[in-house]
C-alpha cells in the first residue's frame, strides 16, 4: 500500500449507476485499509442532470472534495461529461471514458449541437485515454445494466486495491443472483485495462 | 453516509421520537433511523410530519414528555418551523432536543444559502456544527448531553459535504430509551404569559454564559500548528476539513495555525479574540455567513467576509479555499482552468404524469400567469408552464395576490401548480384563503401519491407511515372540498381527452363563469416509485411527421429526439416510458404503437 493519496472522480448522468460504482470503490478501499472520503451531489441529479462523486483515500484524508487539476482518474460515463469535468484532471491523470452520448435538453429539442468529435479531442490531451463501449461489453458478459461494473473494472487497474477485495465487496453489496455476471463483468474491464 | 451517522448518533443517545419533513441534503436522516430502528430493534418512534413546523412541535411535546427527541429538515425548513423554534429556546426542554438542519451552501439543490448557525444565533440556540461524518455522530450525542443539561434544544448544523460524504464510522451502542421522567405541570414555564418570558429571557441568557464557560466546544482548539505561527486560520464544519487537507499538502502553507470550533454559537468570543491577539493576521473560513467574525470584537487584522477577502455567495469549494489560504499567506495564485460546458438542465422523467398535465394547460390557459411550486415539477420552467417558484404552498398564496391584482385590458388568468406533498405541506391554508376571499384562479394539484423529488417519502394520503405501520390515509378530494371548493375534479393525467375537457370545465367554472377558485387533481403514481407498472409499450414515428417539432418543443420528451443528418425524429426505445401521450397530441398522427 503507497503513501500516497488517491483522487478519482467518477462522472455521468443520473440513473447511469455512478453512485453504486463509486461506493463499491470506496468500501474496497476502506476494507484494504485506507482512510477513505467519499461525497457526490444528489437532489435534481436523479432527473437527467449531471452526477459526479468524488473518491478520495489514501493513509490520512479529511475532505471528501476534489481539486481541479487533482484528479488522479477520470472515470466518465458520458461523453460530454468528460469534457465538462476535465479540468479536474491532474496533468499525469488517466482518463476511461464510456463511449456512450446521452443528450441534454438544449440538444434533443434542437436547440444545440452535441459536440462533436469528442473522443478525438481527448485523446488529443491524453493519449492514452482508455475508450471503452461499456453497453457492448455489458451485453456481452449478459446483462446490459452491469455498465458501471465493467468500469469499476476498467478503474481498478490504475489503483492501488487487490481484485479480490472488489470481488468481497461486489458480493456483499449484491443480490446473490447478480453476483456472477457482475463479478464477470468486474474482471472483463479489468482485462480491457490491461490491453 | 453523513447523514446515516447522525440518524446513529440519534439511536446511541436513546432518543425516543423522531420526526422529520423530506428535503435535500436532510433526507437520509429519517430514512436511516427507519432503518436502524428495524435491524436493532429500537423502540423508537419515527413519523415523516406533514411540514417542518409540526416536525419540531412533535419533538417538543415528545421532549416535555420526558423523552429525548429530535426534528429533522432542511435549512428553509427551519423558516417553516422557526415560531415555535424561537420560543422553545425561551420555554426550555426536558428530554434532550435535537434539530438537524441541514445546510445546503452552493446552492446544489436549495431556495437559498442561508447560515442555519446564524439562524440559532437569532434563536439564542446552541450550534453544533460538524467536519466530517464521524464527527456528526459524536455531536448528534454530545447534542443530547447538552439539550439536557441546560434544558435548551440543540441545533446541530451539518452541511451537504458532511450529509452526502461518505467514511468508515465507528460505532457505539445503541442506548435504551432515555426517560426524565413524566411531564409535570407548571403553567408558568410551558404556557408563559408575557410577564414570565421575561423572566425566561433572562434564563436563557444565562444559560448560554454558563455554556460559554463550562463547555469546552465554545472555544477554538489548535488542529494543526504550534500557536506561534504568523497568520491564524478559525475555521468550523464542513469547510475545515478543505482547510486542513490543503494546508497539510502544501509545504509553502505548513507554517499555518488552524483552529477549529465545534460549537460555532454561542462561541467564546474572549478566546476567539485570543486568537486574532496573538497572530498578525487571522484568516477566517466558515459557511456561509460571517457568524465567528461577527463575534469577534476587534477585527483590525481579520481576513473574511466582513474585509471582503472571503466571497459573499457561494459554495467555498477546496479550489477557493486554497486560492484564500495562498493570498493571506501572501503565495502566488494559481492558475484555473474554467469549466468548458454548458450545464446539463435536468427534465422530468420519460412518462412523468406531470408532463402531459404541463402540456395540456398550457393549451388550455394560453397566455396565463403560471405560478409554481417547489418538487420535481418546478420543472415545467422547461415546458414553459411554471412562471413562478418562491417557497412551499406559495403557488397557491401567489395565485390569490395575482387574481386579485388585474391589469385592465389584462385576461388575469392565473393557473397554479402544486405537487400532492407540498399541498398538505403548506398549500391548504392557502387554498382557504383564497375560497373565503373569491380569489379567482384555477388550481392543478399535481397528485403522484409520494414525495418524488426526495426520493419518495409518503404523504398523509399514504396508507401506511414512515417504518411502513398503518396509518390513516388523508383523501385529498374531502380535504378540498373541506376548504370550501366546489369544482373539484380529479382526472388521470395519461388520458388525454378527460384530461383536456376537465381542464376545460375549470376555465368555463372560474373564468367564464365567475365562480371563484376551482381545483383539478391530476392523478398518476410517479414512474419512479417501486412498484409502479410500466408499460412496455412502444411506439415509432411514421413517415407522416412533418417535423413540428411540438414532440420535442411543447412535451419536451427526453425519449423524442431529431436525428439531424437524416431530417427525422426518433423514440429512444430504451428511455421511452410507454405513457404514449405523444401518440394522443401528435399534431400530424405520426406516433404509432409498434405492432399494431
Amino acid at each position: 500500500m503507497s503513501d500516497k493519496v488517491y483522487n478519482v472522480l467518477i462522472v455521468g448522468v443520473g440513473g447511469q449507476g455512478i453512485i453504486l460504482a463509486s461506493d463499491v470503490l470506496s468500501r474496497a478501499a476502506a476494507r484494504y485499509g485506507y482512510d477513505v472520503k467519499k461525497n457526490e451531489i444528489h437532489g435534481m441529479a436523479q432527473r437527467g442532470g449531471s452526477v459526479s462523486s468524488h473518491v478520495r483515500f489514501g493513509k490520512s484524508v479529511s475532505s471528501p472534495i476534489i481539486k481541479t487539476g487533482e484528479a488522479d482518474v477520470l472515470l466518465s460515463f458520458e461523453q460530454i461529461e468528460a469534457v465538462r469535468y476535465f479540468p479536474f484532471l491532474a496533468e499525469t491523470g488517466k482518463v476511461i471514458l464510456n463511449d456512450h452520448k446521452i443528450l441534454p435538453p438544449a440538444v434533443f429539442t434542437g436547440k444545440q449541437e452535441y459536440p462533436p468529435d469528442v473522443i478525438e479531442k481527448i485523446k488529443a490531451k491524453v493519449p492514452d485515454a482508455v475508450v471503452v463501449d461499456g453497453l457492448a461489453v455489458a451485453e456481452q458478459v449478459g446483462n446490459p445494466r452491469v455498465v458501471n461494473v465493467v468500469f469499476l473494472g476498467v478503474l481498478s487497474a490504475f489503483l492501488d486495491i487487490p481484485a479480490t477485495t472488489y470481488e468481497e465487496v461486489l458480493k456483499e453489496s449484491l443480490k446473490p443472483k447478480l453476483v456472477d455476471v457482475n463479478l464477470k463483468a468486474f474482471h472483463q474491464g479489468r482485462a480491457l485495462a490491461a490491453a | 453516509m453523513g447523514n446515516e451517522a447522525i440518524a446513529r448518533g440519534v439511536i446511541e443517545a436513546g432518543c425516543g421520537v423522531a420526526a422529520a419533513y423530506p428535503g435535500t441534503p436532510s433526507s437520509e436522516v429519517l430514512e436511516s433511523l427507519v432503518r436502524w430502528k428495524k435491524e436493532l430493534g429500537h423502540p423508537i418512534y419515527v413519523e415523516w410530519s406533514i411540514n417542518e413546523k409540526v416536525a419540531f412541535e412533535i419533538a417538543y411535546g415528545a421532549s416535555l414528555a420526558g423523552n429525548r427527541a429530535m426534528a429533522a429538515m432542511k435549512m428553509v425548513g427551519l423558516n417553516v418551523a422557526s415560531d415555535p423554534f424561537l420560543s422553545a429556546a425561551y420555554l426550555g426542554v426536558r428530554g434532550g432536543l435535537v434539530v438537524v438542519v441541514a445546510d445546503d451552501p452552493g446552492p446544489h439543490s436549495s431556495q437559498t444559502e442561508q447560515d442555519s448557525r446564524f439562524f440559532g444565533w437569532f434563536a439564542k440556540v446552541p450550534v453544533l456544527d460538524p467536519g466530517t461524518p464521524q464527527e456528526a455522530l459524536a455531536m448528534a450525542l454530545r447534542a443530547f448531553e447538552l439539550s439536557e443539561k441546560y434544558e435548551l434544544p440543540v441545533l446541530l448544523r451539518p452541511c451537504l459535504r458532511v450529509c452526502h460524504a461518505r467514511q468508515n464510522i465507528r460505532l457505539g451502542n445503541p442506548a435504551p430509551l432515555k426517560d426524565v421522567g413524566r411531564f409535570a405541570r407548571n403553567w408558568t414555564r410551558w404556557a408563559a404569559i408575557p410577564k414570565y418570558r421575561l423572566v425566561l429571557h433572562g434564563q436563557l441568557n444565562e444559560k448560554l454564559q454558563t455554556i460559554i464557560q463550562e463547555e469546552p466546544e465554545s472555544r477554538p482548539r489548535l488542529v494543526l500548528g504550534d500557536g506561534r505561527a504568523e497568520l491564524a486560520v478559525i475555521t468550523s464544519g464542513s469547510v475545515s476539513s478543505h482547510v486542513r487537507d490543503i494546508a497539510a499538502a502544501d509545504d509553502r502553507l505548513s507554517g499555518l495555525d488552524v483552529y477549529k470550533i465545534d460549537l460555532p454559537y454561542p462561541a467564546d468570543a474572549a478566546a476567539l479574540q485570543e486568537v486574532v491577539d496573538t497572530h498578525e493576521r487571522t484568516l477566517v473560513i466558515e459557511e456561509t455567513y460571517p457568524v465567528l467574525e461577527l463575534q469577534l470584537k476587534d477585527r483590525r487584522t481579520v481576513l473574511g467576509r466582513l474585509s471582503g477577502h472571503v466571497p459573499p455567495q457561494g459554495e467555498l469549494v477546496p479550489e477557493i479555499v486554497e486560492d484564500l489560504l495562498r493570498s493571506a499567506a501572501d503565495i502566488p495564485a494559481l492558475e484555473r482552468t474554467p469549466v468548458e460546458v454548458k450545464p446539463r438542465r435536468p427534465s422530468l422523467c420519460p412518462g412523468c404524469p406531470h408532463r402531459p398535465a404541463f402540456f395540456m394547460i398550457r393549451k388550455t390557459f394560453e397566455n396565463a400567469v403560471y405560478t409554481g411550486d417547489i418538487g420535481c415539477y418546478t420543472l415545467g420552467i422547461n415546458m414553459g408552464a411554471v412562471d413562478t417558484c418562491l417557497c412551499m404552498g406559495a403557488s397557491v398564496g401567489m395565485a390569490g395576490g395575482l387574481a386579485k391584482a388585474p391589469r385592465p385590458g389584462d385576461e388575469h388568468r392565473v393557473v397554479a401548480t402544486i405537487g400532492d406533498s407540498t399541498f398538505y405541506h403548506a398549500g391548504v391554508p392557502a387554498l382557504i384563503n383564497a375560497v373565503h376571499t373569491r380569489a379567482s384562479f384555477v388550481l392543478v394539484i399535481m397528485d403522484n401519491g409520494t414525495t418524488a423529488m426526495t426520493g419518495g417519502q409518503p404523504t398523509p394520503a399514504s396508507p401506511s407511515l414512515a417504518d411502513g405501520s398503518p396509518g390513516t390515509a388523508v383523501d385529498m378530494e374531502r380535504l378540498v372540498r373541506g376548504c370550501g371548493v366546489d369544482h373539484v375534479q380529479v382526472v388521470d393525467p395519461y388520458d388525454h381527452a378527460a384530461l383536456k375537457e376537465t381542464l376545460e370545465s375549470a376555465r368555463k367554472h372560474t373564468f367564464d363563469e365567475g365562480k371563484g377558485v376551482s381545483v383539478v387533481i391530476t392523478r398518476r403514481p410517479c414512474v419512479r416509485m417501486p412498484g409502479v407498472e410500466i408499460s412496455l409499450q412502444r411506439f415509432r414515428i411514421t413517415e407522416q411527421c412533418d417535423l413540428c417539432m411540438s414532440c420535442v418543443r411543447d412535451l419536451e420528451c427526453p425519449a423524442i429526439h431529431y436525428v439531424k443528418g437524416e431530417k427525422r425524429m426518433e423514440i429512444d426505445q430504451d428511455l421511452c416510458a410507454g405513457c404514449g401521450f405523444c401518440v394522443q397530441v401528435c399534431p400530424s398522427q405520426a406516433v404509432e404503437p409498434k405492432g399494431a
